[in-house]
C-alpha cells in the first residue's frame, strides 16, 4: 500500500436504491425499532416525505466496503450524515486516498445522483 | 433533551453476533450470500434499546423529532462468532446550539464493545443523535 498518493481513489461504487423491503430487513438485523423506516404516515408527521433509508446503512456500505480492501488494518471510520436519504435513493459511494503517513487518511463521501452529498467522513487505514 | 445526564453509564449488557441478524444486515444491504466474518459495523448501538439502554427515552428524544447525526467506529481486535462481547455505554456529551430552524440538542454516546473474558477492547463506537425543537 506503500504506492497509495493522494487523491488515488480507492472505489466509487454505485449503490441502487433501497426497496422497503430491504429498509425493514435492515432495521430487523439491527434491531431498530423506529417507524420512521418503515412506516410512511410516521416518517410524514416526522416532516419527510417518506420513509428514510438508515444511516448506519450508509456507515456499513463504507465499512464493507473498505474491510473487503483492507481487513484488519481498517482502523477507523468516522460518518456525518449530511441529508436524508429516502427510500429509493440510489447512492454513490466514493473513498479517496487524502494523505499517506504513519497511517493512510481516506477521505469519503456518499452523494446522490443529482449530487446532493448525503454524507461525508473519514477513515484511518494502518500501514 | 434531559441534559443531567451527561456523563451517565448504564449498567452493562452482552451481546454474540447473530448469524440471523447479519442475514438480515447484509440483504438490507442489497448484498448476497452469507459473511464470513463478522461485519464491522454489527455492534450498533441499536442492540441497547431492548438491553436496558433507551437513549430515545432516557434522553428525552420523541421520535418524531430525532435525527442521526453520525457515527464513529474505532476497531482494535476481531470479535468472532463464538464470542459473547460486554457491552458498556457512557452518555459522553450533551449540547445545545440555536439554528435557523430552532433550537438542536446533541448527544454523543460511546458504546464500548469488549470480548469475554479478558474484557478485550474490540470496538469503539460513537453515535451522534440529533433532537429537534
Amino acid at each position: 500500500m506503500s504506492a497509495l498518493q493522494p487523491g488515488d481513489v480507492i472505489f466509487d461504487e454505485a449503490r441502487p436504491g433501497a426497496s422497503r423491503e430491504r429498509l425493514a430487513l435492515f432495521s430487523a438485523g439491527t434491531e431498530d425499532p423506529n417507524p420512521i423506516h418503515v412506516d410512511d404516515a410516521f416518517a410524514q408527521r416526522a416532516g419527510f416525505p417518506a420513509v428514510l433509508q438508515q444511516g448506519p446503512m450508509t456507515t456499513a456500505h463504507f465499512a464493507a466496503l473498505l474491510a473487503a480492501k483492507f481487513g484488519a488494518r481498517l482502523k477507523s471510520l468516522d460518518i456525518t450524515f449530511t441529508a436524508p436519504v429516502f427510500v429509493g435513493d440510489a447512492l454513490r459511494i466514493v473513498a479517496k486516498v487524502e494523505s499517506v503517513g504513519d497511517t493512510i487518511a481516506l477521505a469519503l463521501t456518499a452523494a446522490k445522483p443529482d449530487g446532493t452529498q448525503t454524507a461525508r467522513g473519514a477513515a484511518v487505514i494502518a500501514r | 433533551m434531559n441534559m443531567q445526564l451527561e456523563g451517565k453509564v448504564y449498567p452493562p449488557y452482552r451481546l454474540k453476533p447473530d448469524r440471523a441478524l447479519v442475514a438480515k444486515m447484509l440483504a438490507g444491504q442489497g448484498l448476497a450470500g452469507t459473511a464470513d466474518a463478522v461485519p464491522p459495523t454489527y455492534f450498533i448501538f441499536l442492540r441497547g434499546e431492548t438491553r436496558g439502554v433507551d437513549l430515545f427515552a432516557d434522553l428525552d428524544i420523541p421520535r418524531e423529532k430525532a435525527l442521526h447525526a453520525g457515527q464513529r467506529y474505532e476497531w482494535f481486535a476481531p470479535v468472532g462468532w463464538d464470542d459473547e462481547v460486554e457491552v458498556t455505554v457512557r452518555i459522553a456529551r450533551l449540547s445545545a446550539k440555536e439554528s435557523k430552524a430552532g433550537k438542536l440538542w446533541f448527544a454523543d454516546v460511546e458504546y464500548e464493545y469488549r470480548i469475554l473474558p479478558a474484557r478485550t477492547l474490540a470496538v469503539r463506537e460513537i453515535t451522534r443523535l440529533v433532537k429537534r425543537s
